[in-house]
């Protein structure tokens, strides 16, 4: 009997030892390490953060990246920028890639930096150590993409998965609130952004293309200092002066201040967030109240709520809640998650981590990703966007009705329309 | 009307803010720098209290004031005693520890957007033709109620005027048996109560972020200059000064230019008058 019982034991582990050295093997094997440099204590960083761990978990649990004839682990590498803290210079941010690169042995870089001024300083750096960098989150500047389509020799390390500002505002924001102001007959625009770069611009270029669009755009755009605390004086001119949607471009927190506000003002104003951090987040309509019911924001790309845009994006979805029992938090989060596969797909295609090969691979990347069709622009190295994801990467612009986060535009992906909040309704 | 309404809010919010940074000052002589953080670990501490121990609301807010108040206490009793008299050590001893109480809730996951405090009176109402929130007026109220308490305190109160009495002249006040450490003790101990009581009259209006200690910091100090430091009745003039030139800023200017109007007070009454508007003692040295 006792017999028996040891030669099914032997039986057992005989069976189980070439897994256990197949363990061995990808462990033995030097990690392909992905330097994370991303303002971790800002959501777009720190959702970014999970979803590269997410995916490099993954990878590594189904054996890993085929390099050549060998396959090799992923190891992740994050470290804090502060680049969206107020006060903190640029120079900080740069020294975290350089830190990554020369002390951590970082491969590759996935994530940040996160705010555009320190993203476009970093890229020096790249170009410098040869380093092929896949920009995930945050920095939306257009210049990041023009660098690289003007200057190719020098920048063809740095991609961008993540969409850009003038695509957000041409190709989402302006043709989502002319359908909000058909389906609704608004056509009166207030708008109202943080005193940073990308919000000015973005505000100035909506303002401008609405104008055109045949709606009145109600004075100038309304510029607020970070660390704003009290919008009422804007609110009450909003409503004074008859506005019908008020678009907000802020990425800093106090805009739950604002929204609060227009909520208990009851404003008969859409609150449209082309850009709108305080948001995104689950938690969200939890924390304000009820009071961010009817909030619209912009999370940039599709599966940062969910949407059914690839078959692929619940599935990431889903991971991500299980893994950090949170959904996917807002911009940042499925961006990084496939730039970790697609840095995957272009190794294995490349055969080699060098980063010339890398570089070419990534540019004939065609595969279908969490957001749809993902392709770089081969010039510029830009994710090639569309309202289409069997066409490029679809963004997503969403709506807070009854507690969930409503995908709204594009309506190759929505959830449902948007709804004007009791007040508003005639 | 708006303007007069909502000047008198932004003014009263940064009254709020401005007075415990300004008690200590006065009774102590401490520039206590980590008044923002005291400010944002109530928050937290409320939040906490409220959200993981279900704790009722009013309970919550008195035993986190409590809290912050033995924080500040502890601050002086174990750190700035030790450095009492010089002035650049108190500065950097003071805004050392708030650096490390924010970075360490920052550390210990208290980062993100979706911690608030709820309004203790939900709605709105229309004030002379100005929609205005319940939560603001309670801000106001709450203010009132504690200058009105604060000067009953130390103009009809033993310890109160104790208090006074060191603020007056430390030196007089020791030789009247008055110990000078228990006293800047209470000190901190009632401006960090100060501070966390304007934690939780304006956190509900928003949410609680640690960035938030730092432009508290800021506005209390922008205040106290203008007002002149250490004076309880200039830091509250000043707060009007400052918080109706903002709202007029915001109307009749651009909104952008609402933070600069701060930091031109400091800069200009550094120029004109850097004692402040009631910082007597001072302009007195200053004519010497």
């Amino acid at each position: 009997m006792k017999a028996k019982w040891i030669v099914a034991g032997v039986l057992v582990l005989g069976m189980l030892l070439p897994f256990s050295f197949g363990a061995q093997a990808l462990a033995a094997e030097k990690p392909i390490v992905i330097g994370a440099p991303l303002a971790t204590a800002f959501l777009y960083g720190w959702t970014a953060e999970r979803a590269v761990k997410l995916a490099v978990e993954e990878i590594n649990a189904q054996g890993g990246v085929k390099v050549g004839a060998v396959k090799r682990p992923f190891a992740v590498e994050v470290m804090d920028t502060r680049d969206l803290e107020p006060g903190v210079p640029v120079s900080d941010a740069l020294l975290t890639v350089e830190k990554l690169i020369l002390e951590k042995k970082a491969d590759f870089i996935i994530g940040g930096p996160v705010r555009s001024e320190a993203a476009l300083a970093a890229m020096d750096h790249l170009s410098k150590y040869k380093k092929v960098s896949i920009l995930t989150t945050g920095a939306l500047t257009p210049l990041y993409h023009t660098r690289v389509a003007e200057n190719y020799d020098k920048y063809k390390y740095c991609f961008r998965i993540s969409g850009e500002s003038k695509w957000l505002v041409m190709g989402e924001i302006i043709p989502s609130l002319v359908e909000v102001g058909k389906k609704f007959k608004l056509n009166k625009l207030f708008i109202m952004v943080q005193d940073v770069a990308h919000a000015r611009a973005g505000g100035e270029l909506i303002a401008k293309n609405m104008a055109e669009k045949g709606w009145t755009v109600l004075g100038k755009p309304e510029i607020y200092p970070t660390g704003t605390t009290d919008f009422s004086m804007g609110l009450l001119k909003a409503k004074k002066e008859g506005a019908q949607v008020i678009l907000i471009w802020m990425d800093m927190p106090e805009t739950s201040i604002l929204l609060k506000q227009w909520y208990d003002l009851k404003v008969p104003a859409l609150p449209f967030g082309s850009i709108n951090a305080a948001v995104e987040q689950p938690g969200f309509f939890k924390a304000s109240e009820g009071k961010g019911e009817y909030s619209i924001a912009n999370v940039v790309n599709a599966g940062n709520v969910p949407s059914k845009a690839t078959p692929l994006t619940m599935k990431f979805y889903d991971a991500y809640t299980k893994r950090w029992k949170v959904e996917p938090e807002g911009y940042g989060a499925s961006s990084s998650y496939q730039a970790v596969y697609t840095l995957k797909d272009a190794i294995e295609r490349a055969g080699t981590l060098d980063s010339e090969a890398v570089v070419k691979a990534l540019e004939k990347t065609d595969l279908v990703g969490v957001y749809g069709r993902v392709r770089f622009d081969p010039k510029s190295h830009q994710v090639i966007p569309s309202v289409n994801p069997k066409e490029g990467a679809v963004g997503s612009i969403f709506q807070w009705q009854k507690g969930k986060r409503v995908v709204v535009f594009p309506d190759t992906i929505e959830g449902g329309d948007i709804v004007l909040p009791p007040w508003m309704q005639k | 009307m708006e303007i007069l309404v909502y000047g008198i809010v932004n003014s009263v919010t940064l009254a709020l803010m401005a007075l415990g940074f300004t008690l200590v000052y006065g009774i102590s002589g401490l520039p206590n720098f980590a008044h923002g953080a005291l400010y944002v670990i109530t928050g937290f501490i409320v939040w906490s209290l409220l959200n993981t121990l279900k704790v009722p609301y009013l309970a919550a807010v008195i035993l986190a004031l409590l809290v912050t108040g033995l924080i500040g206490a502890a601050i002086y009793y174990f750190i700035l005693i030790r450095i009492r008299g010089m002035a650049t050590s108190e500065i950097i001893a003071s805004y050392a520890i708030g650096l490390a109480i924010l970075e360490g809730l920052r550390w210990g996951g208290f980062k993100g957007m979706t911690y608030t405090l709820p309004a203790f009176i939900p709605g709105s109402l229309n004030l002379g033709g100005v929609e205005i929130d319940y939560q603001r007026i309670v801000v106001v109220l709450l203010g009132a109620a504690v200058m009105g308490g604060l000067w009953l305190f130390t103009h009809y109160n033993r310890i109160g005027l104790a208090l006074r009495g060191m603020a007056q002249d430390e030196r007089a006040a020791m030789m009247l048996g008055i110990d000078s450490d228990r006293m800047a003790i209470l000190s901190m101990f009632l401006g960090s109560v100060l501070a966390g009581l304007a934690a939780v009259a304006l956190l509900p209006l928003g949410n609680i972020v640690v960035e938030a200690g730092y432009n508290v910091l800021i506005m209390a100090i922008a205040v106290c200059i203008v007002g002149g430091l250490g004076s309880w009745v200039g830091a509250v003039l000043a707060a009007f000064v400052i918080g109706f030139a903002q709202i007029l800023t915001v109307v009749y200017l651009e909104p952008h230019f609402q933070m600069v109007v701060a930091i031109l007070a400091i800069i200009v009454t550094l120029i004109l008058k850097p004692s402040g508007l009631f910082g007597r003692q001072k302009e007195l040295e200053e004519r010497v």
